[in-house]
């Protein structure tokens, strides 16, 4: 049975903790603000390369030109053949003619192409990828189809974005591991000294008779109080800043293929309280059981 | 019934604080531990409610023996043992009122419980009037009697009261010596560690006497020095 009177005492006690030593928990809040801005901007530019990245990468297409001699029902069977490929998104056939009057769109009044009377331009299929590391081989088997001509993926440039890609994300990962943590660590070690300070009380408290968990409860959830606080602050700064910078952004790199609405902020903001409440909850745990007389 | 056989205790840094002590106190006794200072009193009742323990000998309280308690135990030993530190020890950052409930609160007792038992309890010790004070805003006396409220708002069976009178006038020493008489007459079994001469003598009595962590004398009706009528 929930005992109200218990409940009751445990509020009292973490509210007694935070209120009658508010320049300590102002600090801790502070700390734990400040590492969640950090990490968050880090993740933050993490997250924007990865977007840049994917939209790069995703960019990349397979294109099959196919001789002039392939009938359309072999051209029907091999598009319907791509398109069952799991590992093929979409398919588009682009015929001679289309082909032709797309490339009078594009150099209208600056070129004339009625001088040519005869379209040397092929039917084309035009494969979407569903992960661009499958192009290469995907590639290869479409340039072994029969009445396959030429089949361009714009190689070597394909494969470098590849490799950058995988080298980026390694090297971002591991210094997003590093942060957290450095940041874990900062984080911990306030809480530590807010404890610290408190060993005489800790003592105390178990030798008027309470038990570990008595003494204990209300410091972790102190914890789980300090590290959400100590995001939310954080994540709120760091969304104003968001929300200053992102136009400037958009305005000075308008070559980057990105928008900022792709990057999750939601997100990453949820990670960001999960962190701030773990470290704060676990923090809190550890350093009071440093200073808990177990026998 | 606490019980002591052939205890003895050296602190991790060699200072041998108890020798051979056997000591038997029945329920319901009150006994005066006198001794003048570093003699060993303070460490013989922090075996009691174990905050220390004895390197050699075995202790029982209450049937109970403390080598064998587990660390879950202990908290539950000293509900029963309620201990005036010395010290104080009160926990600055409550108020009066709070370093009283909380000893009650630890046990699990309702708020109902508490609003009754604490009020009451710092009535008996005359300290009602300060009970919303921080014990820093108080005088060595109040601070005194703030921490007899708190040993007592449990109930306890066995009261270690270390230097209860050391702050106090001698008025107000009588009065609290009369107050922890009046508690063990309720059946509370009372153990005082003191300096405090008049204050043994007058009440006549059990004494046993620590030199050197050594028992020296034990006596019914005893008095602080030997051999003064
Ligand atoms: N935690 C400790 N670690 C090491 N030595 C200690 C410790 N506590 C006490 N002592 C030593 O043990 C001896 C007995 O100390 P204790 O506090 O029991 O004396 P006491 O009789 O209570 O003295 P007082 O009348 O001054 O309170 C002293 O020599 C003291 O220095
Ligand atoms: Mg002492």
């Amino acid at each position: 049975m929930l005992d109200w009177g218990k409940v009751a005492f445990f509020w009292a006690e973490v509210a007694q903790n935070f209120t009658r030593n508010v320049a300590m928990a102002l600090t801790a809040i502070g700390t734990i603000a400040i590492s969640i801005v950090l990490l968050g901007v880090f993740l933050f530019l993490r997250a924007s390369f990865d977007t840049v990245m994917k939209s790069v990468v995703g960019q990349v297409v397979i294109a099959a030109y196919l001789r002039d001699d392939l009938k359309q029902p072999a051209i029907h069977h091999l598009t319907a053949m791509l398109q069952a490929d799991p590992r093929v998104d979409s398919v588009r056939f682009v015929s001679k003619k289309r082909a032709m009057m797309n490339l009078r769109q594009r150099l209208r009044g600056q070129m004339n192409l009625n001088v040519i009377n005869t379209n040397p331009l092929p039917n084309t299929i035009v494969v979407h990828p569903v992960d661009p590391a499958n192009v290469p081989p995907l590639a290869a088997e479409i340039k072994r189809q029969p009445g396959v001509d030429i089949v361009n993926y714009g190689s070597g440039v394909t494969e470098k974005l590849l490799r950058a890609e995988a080298v980026f994300s390694a090297v971002g990962l591991s210094i997003i591991v590093m942060l957290l943590i450095a940041t874990s660590l900062i984080m911990y070690n306030t809480i530590r000294l807010t404890v610290f300070a408190r060993q005489r009380e800790i003592r105390i408290m178990q030798l008027v008779g309470a038990t570990r968990w008595t003494v204990r409860w209300p410091f972790v959830f102190e914890g789980v109080l300090t590290g959400a606080i100590g995001a939310l602050i954080g994540i709120a700064a760091l969304f104003a800043a968001y929300r200053s910078l992102v136009p400037k952004l958009a305005v000075n790199v308008p070559f980057v293929p990105f928008s900022m609405s792709s990057v999750p902020v939601q997100h990453l903001a949820l990670e960001l309280v999960v962190v701030g409440i773990l470290v704060g909850m676990l923090s809190s745990m550890l350093s009071v059981s440093r200073y808990l007389q177990t026998a | 019934m606490i019980v002591f056989r052939d205890v003895s205790l050296v602190y991790p840094n060699g200072v041998h604080a108890l020798s051979d002590v056997s000591l038997s106190i029945t329920r319901g006794d009150f006994m005066f531990l006198v001794g003048s200072t570093g003699q060993g009193k303070t460490s013989l009742l922090k075996c009691i409610n174990r905050e220390v323990r004895p390197t050699e000998g075995e202790i029982t309280v209450e049937g109970q023996s403390l080598a064998e308690l587990r660390a879950g135990d202990i908290p539950f030993l000293r509900r029963k043992v309620g201990v005036v530190f010395q010290d104080f020890k009160l926990l600055h950052q409550k108020t009066v009122w709070e370093n009283v409930a909380y000893a009650l609160q630890v046990t699990g007792a309702g708020s109902r419980d508490v609003l009754r038992r604490v009020p009451r309890t710092l009535e008996l010790v005359g300290i009602a009037h300060k009970s919303k004070m921080f014990p820093q805003e108080l005088s060595g006396g109040e601070q005194q009697r703030a921490a007899i409220a708190r040993a007592l708002v449990n109930h306890p069976l066995i009261l270690l009261c270390d230097e209860p009178t050391g702050n106090l006038d001698p008025e107000t020493s009588s009065e609290i010596m009369a107050l922890l008489a009046r508690i063990n007459a309720k059946g509370t079994t009372m153990l005082v560690a003191t300096h405090n001469q008049a204050v043994v003598d007058r009440m006549r009595k059990r004494v046993v006497r620590l030199v050197n962590g050594r028992i020296t004398r034990d006596e019914e009706r005893g008095r602080y020095h030997v051999g003064l009528g």
